[in-house]
């Protein structure tokens, strides 16, 4: 290459608008991780493509995994516990009612768990490149969906099958699911700020999962829980996500407001709450990686 | 290595492209070996939480000019790569003050970030965007960088099957792509086949001479005195000295030449702490 070449080359380095670090005038984390997070947009939805295909590139069943897990999940459930709990759900086929439950909790465990080892996962990018580590986490749930969208599948048609029908309150389906996904979000963001610093923060979530998910009616009607107990039931975010999901998909009715709003909020406040504990989390955490 | 490179005269009028002012970096140990939320509960519980600091950098200060070739060389553990860090900004300083101005283009451990079940062409984008490209300019620049790469009839094949040099030449081309302000160098600067290897040294050299500030960090002392026009000689975390690189780089040599020395005479300590700070004549 010859040095007019090389001169001419430089000259646009020179005019463009460069970035400048300064360690001493970095907004505040909040501030920092979700602008750098919205800066780095792209790279955001090369991770959500990168996570939807390993999740299902290399196995036998690919996509139908998605449909496959929900579906086996409620099978099992089915068995066990429609003895149970079918003479107290009435005016609604129990597979409906349980498979909706369990399409909103598979959703939420599978976001929360790969959003938590999100960052562990990605320390040889990680501690050699800056790149936002929100965008690990975030991606993580975005890819989640990806399985929320098709496992709804099965629950329509189970529910046509069934004479259950779809009513048109489906078209408001993204108001329970952008909560849940707020609600997931946030979970996955404390979650994954524990286990960089511990290790078996992530074997400690499973159990804590698994008490959020009992703590949900998927299986159950929340009728035969005793009143004054209720309540902790209904403090729960996923219970109200799951009232709301199941008022639009099958129920046809448009929930109450204080349903809508209780969803909403709560997924607003986690997300928040989240995005906090983690971006000041991680000044202290990156140098333990 | 071969690598060439003609001086320029370093503009004076530009602000640095790398700024530190007493940096600081303190790894943080726990003494209760494990890193369990467990064992933590337990402990805290105990009150027999201890941490103690490591301080990897401890006041480090310096500049680099655009256009400038700064090496750093000292002993293994003696900060080089935790200072690339902090200025890639991966770590946050736990003091004092680091300003990079312009693009970052980190050549630490080359391909971290690869993902063996893509494809090249998909690992061009992630790869690429991870170090900082906009998506949308990779996929322009991809055939030019599988082409350079010499790798134009693998970009639909998984990186699984890539041979270990196809890789690097890959991770090499990307990481080398655009016009980056600030190149930080961590061994890496070739890679790859005879071939290869002249033609990486050759897009290093353009690097170089288009103004971007160079941080080599290197053991292959004949190439620091050969490129750099700085060295700084670093060890426990400290600037040892820094200046002219053949000086910086005939005194490191001695002292580790007296540290070889002392060691066959049978001084415990691997290296003696008064050999650190050698008298200045």
């Amino acid at each position: 290459m010859s040095s007019e070449t090389m001169i001419g080359s430089a000259i646009p380095a020179q005019t463009r608008r460069v970035p400048v670090y300064d360690s001493a005038q970095l907004p505040s984390p909040v501030v920092r991780e979700v602008g750098e997070l919205w800066r780095r947009r792209g790279l955001l939805r090369l991770l959500v493509a990168r996570d939807v295909v390993m999740r299902y590139k290399r196995s036998l069943l690919g996509v139908w995994w998605a449909l496959l897990n929900p579906m086996l999940r409620m099978g099992v459930m089915w068995v066990v516990m429609s003895a149970l709990f079918r003479p107290a759900i009435p005016g609604v086929p129990y597979v409906v009612y349980l498979l909706s439950g369990i399409v909103i909790i598979t959703f939420f465990e599978q976001a929360v768990v790969s959003a938590g080892g999100s960052l562990v996962n990605s320390t040889a990018v990680i501690t050699k490149v800056y790149v936002p580590p929100l965008s690990f986490a975030v991606s993580a749930v975005l890819a989640a969906n990806v399985t929320l969208v098709a496992s709804l599948i099965p629950l329509l048609i189970i529910q046509v099958v069934m004479g259950v029908g779809i009513p048109w309150t489906v078209v408001l389906l993204p108001i329970p699911v952008t909560a849940l996904v707020m609600i997931a979000t946030g979970t996955g963001l404390m979650l994954a700020s524990l286990a960089v610093r511990f290790y078996d923060a992530l074997d400690l979530s499973a159990v804590i999962i698994q008490i959020l998910s009992f703590l949900t009616p998927t299986f159950y009607p929340i009728g035969i829980i005793p009143k004054s107990y209720r309540f902790i039931l209904e403090l729960n975010p996923l219970t109200q996500v799951v009232m709301l999901f199941r008022a639009y998909v099958y129920q046809g009715q448009l929930g109450s407001w204080q349903t809508v709003a209780a969803c909403l909020i709560s997924g607003a406040a986690i997300l928040t709450l989240g995005v906090v504990i983690f971006a000041r989390a991680w000044r202290r955490s990156a140098v333990m990686l | 290595m071969k690598l060439t490179r003609r001086r320029l005269s370093v503009a004076g009028t530009r602000p640095p492209a790398v700024e530190l002012h007493d940096i600081a970096l303190a790894y943080r140990l726990c003494r209760n070996r494990s890193g369990s939320l467990q064992d933590h509960v337990f402990s805290l519980m105990r009150r027999q939480l201890s941490y103690e600091d490591l301080w990897a950098l401890n006041g480090v200060s310096f500049s680099v000019q655009p256009g400038e070739l700064v090496a750093v060389i000292g002993p293994n553990g003696a900060g080089k790569t935790t200072l690339l860090k902090v200025i890639a900004r991966v770590l946050p300083p736990t003091r004092g003050r680091v300003v990079v101005r312009g693009m970052i283009a980190p050549m630490i451990e080359l391909g971290a970030g690869f993902n063996a079940e893509l494809t090249g062409l998909e690992n061009i984008l992630l790869y690429g965007s991870i170090l900082g490209h906009d998506p949308a300019h990779l996929r322009r620049r991809a055939p030019a960088i599988a082409e350079y790469a010499n790798l134009t009839s693998f970009l639909d094949v998984p990186l699984r099957s890539y041979s270990s040099g196809m890789l690097g030449r890959l991770a090499f081309a990307i990481a080398t792509e655009g016009e980056p302000e600030v190149l930080l160098v961590d061994e890496v600067l070739a890679v790859g086949d005879e071939s290869f290897r002249h033609r990486s040294e050759e897009r290093i050299s353009q690097i170089i001479e288009r103004g971007t500030a160079v941080l080599l960090v290197t053991h292959a002392l004949e190439m620091a005195s050969a490129l750099a026009d700085r060295a700084i000689w670093v060890d426990s975390g400290r600037i040892i000295e820094q200046g002219a690189t053949d000086r910086v780089i005939a005194r490191y040599r001695a002292a580790a030449a007296a540290g070889i020395a002392a060691e066959r005479s049978g001084s415990s300590s691997a290296i003696p702490a008064e050999l650190v700070g050698l008298p200045h004549e």
